[in-house]
């Protein structure tokens, strides 16, 4: 019989890379409750720039965490952010790992 | 990206803090019109057609044109007040909610036609819209 000595592992070691940014971290936060918002809803939320948002949105869509999805109303643009099974998925870890580590016990 | 980033506990507090205010601003900022609009469309698609299933002649007349300018006059307010955002456009969450309301409305709609002067059939069909739309507007706002 044998047994394994295993160290417990630290919560920090589970936070997603992705969402260790700030922006990042809070623009899946702005799209937790609501799942889907407009560019703009999510750039007022955050309070960032068009062009530091579409940076890391990009980012975040390369991650398969938010899909960007494109539409017109007449001959307006208009770009809605809606966060993936897989987005939310490692958001809900990343929180946990954070709970976990403002509350060890 | 480095995972091997030391967060403290206060720092994580701090962060978990920003997410739940974050996520409650952007929501709360953005679904106000959609949970009136269906608040309301419920209310008057369920008054209407209770009106329109138990009424004839001119008091039928009156209360098809009433639900009409009503409904367009929510779709006015609507859009008039989600102008330029997106939020919840493509949702599946909001396509779910006017599905939901469509079936039962369709439903008060063929009671009108085919049970016209139904007490029972106009009220649970009549109550459905209303239970429905109540609903999705309730689960709505405590999200």
């Amino acid at each position: 019989m044998t047994t394994t000595n295993q160290a417990p592992v630290h919560p920090r070691h589970r936070l997603d890379g992705h969402l260790l940014n700030p922006v990042r971290f809070s623009i899946m936060a702005a799209l937790d409750r609501a799942t889907t918002l407009g560019f703009r809803e999510v750039r007022d939320a955050v309070e960032v720039t068009d062009s530091a948002l579409s940076k890391q949105v990009a980012l975040l869509e390369t991650a398969g965490y938010v899909a960007v999805g494109k539409a017109f109303t007449g001959k307006t643009p208009r770009t809605s952010l809606t966060v993936t099974r897989e987005g939310r998925t490692a958001w809900r870890a990343h929180l946990a790992a954070l709970q976990e580590i403002a509350d060890p016990s | 990206m480095d995972n091997q980033n030391s967060i403290s506990p206060a720092e994580a507090r701090t962060l978990l803090d920003t997410a739940d205010r974050l996520s409650r601003r952007a929501h709360e900022s953005a679904r106000w019109p959609y949970v009136t609009f269906i608040l309301a469309l419920g209310t008057v698609t369920s008054f209407g057609t209770l009106g329109m299933g138990l009424t004839t002649g001119s008091a039928f007349g009156l209360t098809y044109v009433g639900t009409l300018a009503a409904f367009f006059a929510l779709i006015v307010f609507f859009a008039v007040s989600i102008r330029g955002r997106a939020a919840f456009a493509r949702s599946r969450r909001w396509t779910t909610y006017i599905a939901s309301w469509f079936v039962t409305y369709g439903a008060a709609i063929a009671v009108v036609a085919w049970a016209h002067g139904s007490v029972l059939w106009s009220g649970i069909t009549s109550g459905a819209i209303l239970a429905v739309t109540m609903a999705c507007a309730s689960y709505e706002a405590r999200r």
